[in-house]
């Protein structure tokens, strides 16, 4: 195997956790509150279960597979051709979204706090210490998320503490006023955050027990719809019907913080630490693709194409859209069915073909 | 070939490598040595006398005196001075033998027994035997028509008494510290533990030093292949000499490009007895007062002695201050260049308006304010120490009255600046350890960069990539923020707060597996309840 590290479980769940809630923290209030109105809170609730689903098919084809990823084992399943296209196929999606949520970063540096900053010094800096820390492998980015996961959550609870004077309660009334239509087609965009639990197919192979990878696989979806769930209320209490016109709307929220009139205008501060959750998740896909790159290309190690892949990963966030309207029409419209048809549709057939072929590892030993 | 062979006998393999590298490593030690010196005594005195002679011609400070065992057999004692008690050589060695009726060709063996009345007396056969006692301070008798000669133990060589420890002071718990004298220092760690499972082992590096070094642990506490990869690496060092602990440090540290400390390095025989206690190995040197510990972590880095002597709540509060002032140290100049050129909001506005009052009259930018102020810092507190410490009271004047207050009056710094560096030196004080608090110190250049060109962002990254630094770098197998990450909860006992000594039943996870349980459980003081009616 190219990866030589083993995590817990528990690791696992710190790494996944800041890979979806990252940007969805950011995201999802807002894109969720301009389809579900004040039901905006079930969504996550509805989009979970496209997590459970990915979670699901991921560990059966692992528990065929054990020790393999899905670039790997697509070969056994399906041949080496058709394997190899699946292969790239599923790296150019990571790639493509690495480079969506680098740009996503660099946007939101940019045009909230440095704004005389060029965008590629933002994104290539973050490309340069993600790859160190991709270099060092799994259980060093664990470690890391380990860190700093912590200290995200406790600024998540810190502000939603300080902010409590400020909700209103009738904001969330009233209930379901169009029936449930609007909350699902509210979840249809955080579907696409939940189906990044897809990268777990990188992740399982390398845990240091075998079982209970599912179960805690689960436990992780779980905690992010909370964690979406909480965040989609919160902004729903605190803005009300003005939720859809902010693009990040929990950043809006931090702004709003004054203590004694002294401690104000912390949200530099959130956008510093947020920025360690999102060290996380650039480091995880960018991770995703220089194994799954060197497993395609029957490579040795995956260290030397590092620096390379970030290369072009900095390239692809330059490149992928003009501008951030462009990147949230692109969520908003093509995501959904493009990271369905990549995430489910296509393991899900994988998993078919091994079924009815009875292919698995045992069997080929 | 090697690489052909099947997987049972690569540890057979290893072992060879293992011991081939043993052998060429004592042939460069030996290789220093003449041909002559590899001989075995010879049965003619004057042979052997011409031998040393030889080997120690210009060694002004080797004393080879001849003399007569009983009045007629001609015989010579080598030592050198300065390393043997002379005195004990005239009484115990030399009146005996030159004063004992001649009894003919008596045996080197009945010689020991009979006439020298010191408890450590040696046979030795070779050249090189007798260099080596010789240059360890035992003088060496070598007689006519005897094929063996006679090392006496009378080594004896001054050194420092045992002093407070300088780099590591306590206000409560144990006031002697290692001197340069390595039997010393052995002495001082078999006072504190009695039991026979303290185990010294000791090794030698340096061609021409010969500097001895021993590696402390406890049987049954440390985990033997610890030991095992310590002896290892210590045994593959070839070079001139071994000046000190740091010197042996660079050859068998994990990661030898790290900024951060490997080894924990202490004066105090308190600290290795508590490290070896929970599994860990001390080596220490020999003429260096300093013994380093491994495997370590950063949280050993940040404790002082001193939190375990003291009432816990207390230790747990020191702890606690170190840790935001370890933060103070590395962050608050970049924080402060950050918020003063990118982040001008943050600040309150009144604070702002005087702050901006402050800056007014400066040419510099904050960036440039900030470096010239924490190099002339680091500078200041350099001088302090390289200088005599009777001019050292100097640099402080210099320092505090010129630096700080003409430089403020003067319009070339701001006064919030000098606060801020202030701080910041202060902060760096409280970490416990020297190698840490400096590395911590030297961090903050590359921040303070960062900070000036990027931000809060800035600042962040330069985060990351220490956490991950130090997430990538293990000590002996032990990964370095151990137990935060990977994260052993049952341990954060002794990271976050200092348990109380009857909580800490088991030893920490990464070094005391091979014995976990330290103590009974159950041993909180429960005072039978007198009552008061």
């Amino acid at each position: 195997m190219i990866e030589k590290g083993r995590i817990s479980t528990g690791q696992m769940v710190i790494l996944l956790y800041p890979t979806v809630i990252a940007t969805a923290i950011l995201l999802v209030p807002g894109i969720t509150g301009k389809f579900a109105g004040n039901d905006m809170w079930l969504s996550p609730i509805w989009a979970s279960l496209a997590g459970c689903i990915t979670i699901l098919i991921m560990a059966q084809l692992h528990n065929r597979f054990p020790r393999q990823t899905i670039i790997q084992y697509s070969e056994e399943i399906i041949g080496k051709i058709p394997g190899k296209l699946i292969g790239f196929i599923i790296l150019f999606f990571f790639f493509h979204s690495n480079g969506l949520v680098l740009r996503e970063y660099g946007e939101f540096v940019v045009g909230n706090f440095l704004p005389t900053t060029p965008l590629v010094v933002v994104i290539g800096s973050m490309i340069f210490v993600s790859g160190l820390a991709v270099r060092g492998g799994i259980e060093v980015m664990a470690r890391s998320a380990q860190v700093f996961v912590p200290i995200v959550l406790f600024l998540f609870i810190l502000i939603v503490i300080l902010l409590i004077p400020d909700l209103e309660p009738a904001n969330l009334l009233p209930f379901f006023e169009k029936g449930l239509i609007p909350s699902l087609k509210g979840a249809i965009v955080p579907t696409t955050w939940f189906l990044q639990l897809f990268a777990i197919t990188f992740i399982l192979p390398v845990l240091k027990k075998k079982e209970g990878g599912m179960k805690w696989g689960m436990i992780t979806v779980f905690l992010i719809m909370v964690t979406l769930v909480l965040s989609n209320l919160f902004t729903m209490l605190l803005f009300g019907k003005l939720t859809p016109t902010f693009t990040y709307p929990i950043m809006e929220a931090a702004r709003y913080i004054s203590i004694a009139d002294f401690i104000q205008h912390l949200e530099s501060i959130v956008m510093a630490i947020w920025v360690s959750g999102t060290f996380i998740k650039i480091s995880v896909f960018y991770y995703v693709i220089a194994v799954g790159t060197a497993q395609l290309l029957n490579l040795q190690d995956y260290r030397p194409i590092v620096f390379p892949i970030g290369g072009l990963l900095a390239v692809m966030g330059l490149w992928t859209a003009p501008n951030l309207q462009q990147i949230q029409h692109f969520l908003i419209t093509t995501m959904p069915f493009y990271a369905v048809i990549v995430q489910i549709i296509l393991p899900l057939l994988l998993l078919i073909a091994a079924v009815i072929f009875k292919k698995n590892t045992k069997k080929i030993n | 070939m090697m690489n052909e062979m099947g997987k049972e006998t690569e540890g057979f393999t290893s072992k060879i490598k293992l011991r081939k590298s043993k052998k060429s490593q004592k042939k460069a030690v030996k290789s220093l040595q003449s041909p002559q010196e590899q001989e075995l005594l010879s049965q003619s005195l004057e042979d052997n006398e011409n031998k040393f002679r030889s080997i120690y011609k210009d060694c002004s400070d080797v004393v080879i005196r001849s003399f007569y065992i009983g009045g007629k057999d001609n015989a010579i004692l080598i030592y050198i001075e300065g390393l043997s008690n002379t005195q004990e050589v005239d009484d115990s060695v030399l009146s005996p033998l030159m004063e004992s009726s001649g009894e003919g060709n008596d045996q080197v063996k009945s010689l020991i027994n009979k006439k020298i009345p010191v408890t450590s007396v040696k046979e030795v056969k070779t050249v090189a035997e007798c260099i080596s006692e010789i240059s360890s301070g035992n003088p060496v008798i070598v007689a006519d028509n005897q094929k063996t000669g006679l090392a006496v133990g009378l080594a004896q060589y001054e050194k420092r008494s045992i002093d407070e420890p300088q780099a590591e002071t306590v206000v409560r718990g144990p006031r002697e510290g290692f001197v340069e004298a390595l039997s010393v220092n052995n002495s001082m760690l078999r006072r504190r533990i009695r039991s026979p499972k303290l185990k010294l082992k000791s090794m030698k590096a340096g061609k021409y030093t010969e500097t001895k070094i021993v590696i402390a642990y406890l049987e049954g506490v440390a985990d033997p292949t610890l030991i095992e990869e310590i002896t290892n690496r210590v045994s593959k060092i070839d070079v001139d000499g071994i000046m000190d602990s740091g010197v042996l440090e660079e050859f068998i540290e994990d990661d030898p490009y790290s900024p951060f400390p490997q080894f924990l390095e202490t004066e105090r025989p308190d600290v290795v007895t508590a490290n070896l206690l929970e599994g860990r190995a001390a080596i220490l040197v020999d003429g260096s007062p300093f013994s380093i510990i491994a495997p370590i972590t950063i949280y050993s880095l940040l404790q002082a002695s001193e939190d375990y002597y003291s009432r816990f709540l207390i230790g747990t509060a020191i702890r606690w201050l170190r840790y935001v002032f370890l933060l103070v140290s590395l962050l608050l100049p970049s924080l402060y260049v950050a918020i003063l050129t990118f982040h001008q909001e943050m600040i309150p506005t009144t604070l702002m308006i005087t702050v901006a009052a402050a800056r007014e009259q400066i040419p510099f930018p904050a960036l440039v304010e900030v470096l010239m102020m924490e190099i002339a810092f680091e500078a200041l507190r350099e001088a302090g120490i390289r200088l005599p410490k009777q001019v050292g009271s100097a640099v402080s004047i210099v320092g505090a009255l010129i630096i700080g207050e003409a430089a403020v009056s003067a319009g070339i710094v701001s006064a919030p600046m000098v606060i801020v560096v202030a701080i910041t030196g202060v902060a760096s004080f409280t970490i416990p350890r020297y190698s840490a608090s400096i590395t911590f110190r030297m961090l903050r250049f590359p921040m303070i960069f960062l900070a000036g060109t990027l931000g809060l962002l800035g600042v962040m990254l330069g985060i990351i990539l220490i956490i991950v630094h130090l997430a990538s770098l293990r000590s002996f197998g032990v990964p370095y923020l151990s137990p935060m990450a990977p994260m052993k909860f049952n341990e954060i006992k002794d990271v976050l707060v200092r348990a109380p000594w009857w909580k800490m039943n088991t030893r920490p996870h990464f070094t005391g597996e091979y014995n976990k349980s330290r103590q009974a459980d159950n041993q909180r003081p429960q005072p039978s309840n007198g009552g008061d009616e």
